[in-house]
């Protein structure tokens, strides 16, 4: 166990490896492709050898020692025939081969190129810039070079044929150069046409020309003698022929080991490459490292059959080649031969690593699947990093169902029992808790609030169950741990995915339910996203106590109500609770003592404020504004306009005028919750929102509310009013239909005269949809359920109304009439040509009065496109997201204010040019931060604490459980509510 | 051609003498390098800045007045 003491990582360092070190790691060469003898006994020097760990339980080590589990296994090696290039660094190779020389292989650079170089890698190395830059520049720079600046020999170009091939391009003297020569010398031939002497070059001015003694020239001619590339290239300018042909010679790998041998250290320092730590010539391969069996382990059938990992699979093939390769060489093969099995081994030796490489067949399995090899396993969403490291399967999760329940507070989750007794919690037992202790193990694992573990303090880990759970109880002692169930008041974290932002996870407090789903407050669906429509949620149990207090202080949902966004609370009254508002306060309805009663019910308000008056018949009564102003704080002083449009005054925690609608204390920026949340707290804004909420339902359930296909009807004569508002419209089209024709429309300005006809027809249509719904909305009362909704701001628009009741108006695909269907026409119901609006997916009827076949098959056309455009846009802006997030996830604000990377580069010098959290500011537009009224605040605070020392005020409790909360925010329980909860709460 | 110096959105740039760099680079405990960079090349940059120097940027903000930024110019 000495080795599993806590160490510290003081560097990694990445480089590669010599093969020299791959041997001496190795615990035994592998020199057989066999895995397992008769007996199923693994082979000695086979790739199942021993030596190379253990995978199969009670077998021991035969390098460690150790048993499976605790042997991480261990290298072994295959010693090549020939070496082979390593893919990974096939571009890299390509690079040092066209940047050095072929003969001394020097860096083509002259030492000034080479200082520079030096001293622009410090640079780059400063300013954290990639160096691969300076290498590629580097050998930019080299590939110009003709002749080695240090030897003087003529460079190549190198060609690279992926993935593992390399080419010398010679230009070399063609085998037919006396012809090509004599040809050029005859009249008429290719002399020099420009110098005028269109007829013979003689050998003697040839000689004269290029300054070759003409016994050489005549040498030449003859075909006794090669010329050299000196003097091949004055003949070829003298005659201007072409006596050279591309030579493609290839570089085996052992030609390029060579090669990179002789690459000097510092010629490699400069190219940005440790030489220390890695030798070029490392990248070609003359020793394969076989990863341990841990690493690709077989499994056994249920017909007892083994079946090997991939990897194995690949292995075996390498070492079946690069045998045959071994026997072939022996045996005199022709080169033919062996240049195809060293292909071949090439071939295996790249899959191996990397079986996805393009313009290679991916090496298969039998069955004609891709073989999964090394870098597959790394790459990708469900690779190692991805898929194993950044991102696994946890324990103590569940995922179920969401519904809602507006009896919970928001900062509550329902957790089935179902879930609550498969998650645990451990306790420590102690003398304070022991009781409860024993009393979670004596339920047993079944009965809720039970236990399902419990640990000794020698470590050993009992499981409760039905039988033992008596028994057990009475054993737990102080010292113990005892896994129990989850209870009401633990704390939990709650996710939707997709998690696009900080909201989507926040930490709930547990209330156990019976049924099978998750269960929520409906103010919490605006940050999560959701909707009851069949959505799932994941619930993840906390393990340990510093999670646990993180959890409950920084991620509890009552912490998340102002979203970071825009400094405004995401979390809010919604829909019916904005409705319920709205009805209560818009045309304030006054309510005798049984009804005001009733409405407060659900909260926490326990009595009636004084009432507002009598009516007729002597009976008290109290206002909705009055009922709704209990919930308020008492020093509440807001005035702001409503969505409904009128002036809302708040004084002294008095609704004195205005409507309560979205504006007030919806999501997305309510007045009153934000300033409530920005002057009592996050607590206090808490139970406005959970009470605004039960307030609301109340509220609604009252008046009872409801829509149905009567509530969008309008009488006869308005919608004659409207079907001649249309009919207008039709004629205006017909008109412009019309001057179009007779090629009199007059173009608007940068457009063309078709775009004009469009455009004017559209606005024409437009404004009859508009006109005919104003028709409408005259004929609609202000009691009407969909006008509340509208204008509260609760759900829908006045335009959702308009085409309910009136008209639907024109379909569009890509912001244009509907123009796609047949040739020249949309649909065969209509002539070819037709411009009318009937034609183009204009929609006369409205929803309530049904549309004609021609108008829902627009309909849907335009509906199409809505659908093909939220699918696109989700899976660009999820990858927009996720690249997003990994460029920004190491960004942090350190406690100077400034923001910086890991490498402590400045990235803001001040967190958001003004070092404020946004959702710490006031969110008004003007007067960001209302001074004076704060200067109010803390001298009020201060005349209040007089008498007591000090003067600063207690911090805000937040790291409680909601009930302690409650209690500190001067919010008793009754009494008989604190008592059900009480002793099994109090354990955190 | 437009200067797009000159334009309104574009903030005030100016080449920070020695003192002042000195004075940044105690401030914030950072190196030159480790300063956000800015381009030779960029249009906003005053005639005179070179390779090495450090600008400070001063920005109009709606919260703090205005907010100051200190960029190194680098080649390319
Ligand atoms: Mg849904
Ligand atoms: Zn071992
Ligand atoms: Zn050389």
């Amino acid at each position: 166990m000495s080795d599993q003491t806590p160490k510290e990582i003081g560097s990694v360092s990445f480089g590669l490896m010599d093969p020299e070190t791959y041997r001496e790691i190795s615990a035994t060469k592998i020199i057989t492709a066999d895995t397992y003898d008769d007996d199923g006994y693994p082979i000695d020097m086979g790739l199942m050898d021993p030596r190379l760990g253990v995978i199969d339980p009670g077998l021991e080590c035969r390098t460690c020692g150790k048993h499976s589990g605790s042997c991480n296994g261990h290298f072994g090696h295959i010693e090549l025939a020939a070496p082979v290039i390593h893919v990974g660094f096939a571009k890299l190779m390509r690079r040092l081969l066209r940047g050095t020389c072929r003969e001394c292989s020097r860096l083509l650079l002259t030492e000034e190129g080479m200082d520079e170089l030096r001293s622009r890698l410090v640079r780059t190395q400063q300013l954290g810039e990639d160096p691969q830059d300076v290498l590629k520049a580097a050998i930019r720079q080299a590939r110009k070079t003709d002749r080695c600046p240090y030897c003087a020999s003529e460079q190549y170009e190198v060609k690279h044929e992926k993935p593992t091939t390399y080419y010398e391009v010679q230009d070399v003297l063609v085998g037919d150069y006396p012809e090509k020569m004599a040809a050029a010398m005859q009249p008429g031939g290719s002399g020099d046409e420009e110098s005028g002497d269109t007829g013979a070059t003689s050998p003697q001015e040839l000689a004269e020309e290029t300054g070759i003694d003409l016994s050489r020239i005549n040498e030449i001619l003859s075909g006794e003698f090669r010329p050299r590339p000196e003097d091949r290239q004055s003949i070829e300018e003298a005659l201007d022929v072409d006596l050279t042909e591309e030579d493609m010679n290839k570089l085996m790998p052992s030609d390029i080991r060579d090669w990179f041998e002789d690459v000097p250290n510092e010629d490699l320092e400069v190219l940005g490459i440790d030489a220390e730590s890695s030798r070029p010539e490392w990248m070609v391969l003359t020793v394969l490292p076989v990863p341990p069996v841990t690493a690709r382990p077989s499994i056994t059938l249920d017909n007892g059959q083994r079946s090997e990992d991939d990897l194995t699979h690949k292995l075996v093939d390498i070492i079946r080649i690069n045998q045959r390769f071994m026997e072939n060489r022996e045996a005199g093969a022709p080169q033919l031969i062996i240049e195809d099995l060293w292909e071949l081994l090439q071939y295996h030796v790249t899959t191996f690593m990397d079986n996805e490489i393009s313009g290679t067949p991916p090496a298969r399995h039998r069955s004609g699947r891709p073989l999964k090899t090394l870098s597959q396993r790394l790459k990708g969403k469900e690779g190692r990093f991805r898929g194993s490291l950044s991102g696994k399967r946890v324990n103590f999760s569940a995922r179920t169902v969401i519904s809602p329940d507006p009896t919970l507070s928001l900062n509550e989750v329902g957790v089935p029992e179902r879930v609550a007794s498969e998650m645990t919690q451990t306790m420590n037992v102690n003398l304070q808790n022991l009781e409860d202790a024993r009393r979670y193990v004596s339920n047993g694992p079944v009965g809720h609030p039970g236990a399902n573990y419990v640990q000794r303090p020698d470590g050993r880990r009992l499981k409760v169950t039905e039988k033992n759970c008596e028994e057990l109880a009475e054993k737990v002692q102080a010292g113990w741990e005892v896994n129990r169930h989850l209870v009401d008041g633990d704390i939990v974290i709650f996710n939707r995915q997709p998690s696009l932002h900080r909201m989507s996870i926040m930490a709930h407090e547990v209330v156990v339910m019976p049924y099978h789903t998750f269960r929520l407050n409906t103010t919490v669906c605006p940050p999560y996203n959701a909707d009851f429509d069949g959505d799932e949620m994941n619930m993840h149990a906390l393990q340990n106590e510093e999670a646990r207090a993180e959890a409950r202080v920084l991620m509890r949902v009552q912490e998340q109500i102002l979203s970071p966004r825009f400094g405004e609370n995401i979390i809010g009254a919604i829909q019916d609770h904005i409705s319920g508002t709205y009805l209560l306060t818009h045309r304030n309805p006054q309510f005798n003592k049984t009804q005001a009663l009733d409405l407060l019910r659900a909260t926490q308000v326990d009595e009636l404020p004084a009432a507002d008056g009598e009516n007729d018949t002597g009976e008290a009564y109290w206002s909705g504004r009055t009922l709704f102003s209990e919930l308020l704080p008492e020093d509440l002083d807001l005035e702001f306009t409503s969505s409904a449009g009128d002036e809302v005054i708040i004084e002294d925690g008095q609704l004195i005028e205005g409507t309560i609608d979205e504006d007030a204390v919806g999501a997305f920026g309510g007045e009153v919750v934000d300033r409530v949340i920005k002057t009592d707290g996050s607590t206090r804004a808490r139970v406005l929102i959970n009470e605004v909420a039960a307030l609301a339902m109340r509220a609604i359930m009252h008046f009872g509310f409801s829509l149905g296909i009567d509530d969008e009807s309008i009488p006869g004569a308005a919608e004659e009013q409207i079907d001649e508002a249309i009919d207008n419209a039709y004629d205006r089209v017909e008109e412009l239909i019309t001057t179009y024709e007779a090629d009199e429309l007059e173009s608007l300005p940068g457009r063309t005269v078709d775009e004009t006809l469009e455009m004017k027809i559209m606005q024409t249509l437009g404004k009859a949809r508009d006109s005919a719904g104003d028709i409408a909305e005259d004929h609609f009362a202000d009691d009407n359920p969909a006008v509340i909704m509208a204008e509260s701001g609760a759900r829908g628009s006045l335009l959702n109304l308009t085409q309910m009741a009136a008209c639907v108006g024109q379909q569009a695909v890509r912001g244009e009439r509907i123009n796609r269907g047949y040739e020249d026409r949309t649909l065969s119901h209509y002539e070819p040509n037709d411009l009318s609006a009937e034609a183009h997916g204009f929609v006369e009827h409205s929803y309530r009065g049904g549309l004609d076949p021609q108008e829902f098959f627009f309909h849907a056309m335009g509906g199409r496109e809505g659908l093909v455009d939220t699918a696109v846009r989700t899976s660009k802006s999820g990858y927009l997201q996720r690249r997003l997030i990994n460029a920004l996830s190491e960004l942090e604000t350190q406690y100077d204010g400034t923001v910086r990377d890991t490498r402590d580069t400045v990235v803001q010098f001040e967190f958001g040019e003004d070092g404020t959290s946004p959702v710490q500011v006031s969110s008004g537009e003007e007067n960001a931060i209302d001074v004076d009224a704060i200067a109010d605040r803390v001298v009020e605070a201060e005349f209040d604490a007089e008498g007591s020392e000090a003067v600063a005020a207690a911090a805000r409790p937040t790291n409680l459980s909601e009930r302690a909360d409650d209690r500190s925010a001067g919010l008793d329980l009754p009494p008989a509510a604190e008592a059900a909860t009480g002793g099994v709460n109090d354990d955190d | 051609m437009v200067d797009v110096s000159q334009h309104n959105l574009v903030p005030e740039h100016s080449v920070l003498d020695n003192g002042g760099v000195e004075a940044v680079l105690e401030d914030y405990g950072v190196d030159r390098t480790d300063l956000p960079k800015i381009t030779r090349r960029d249009p906003a940059l005053p005639d005179e800045a070179e390779v090495g120097d450090v600008i400070e940027i001063r920005r109009d903000s709606r919260t703090a007045d205005n907010a100051l930024v200190y960029r190194l110019v680098v080649d390319s």
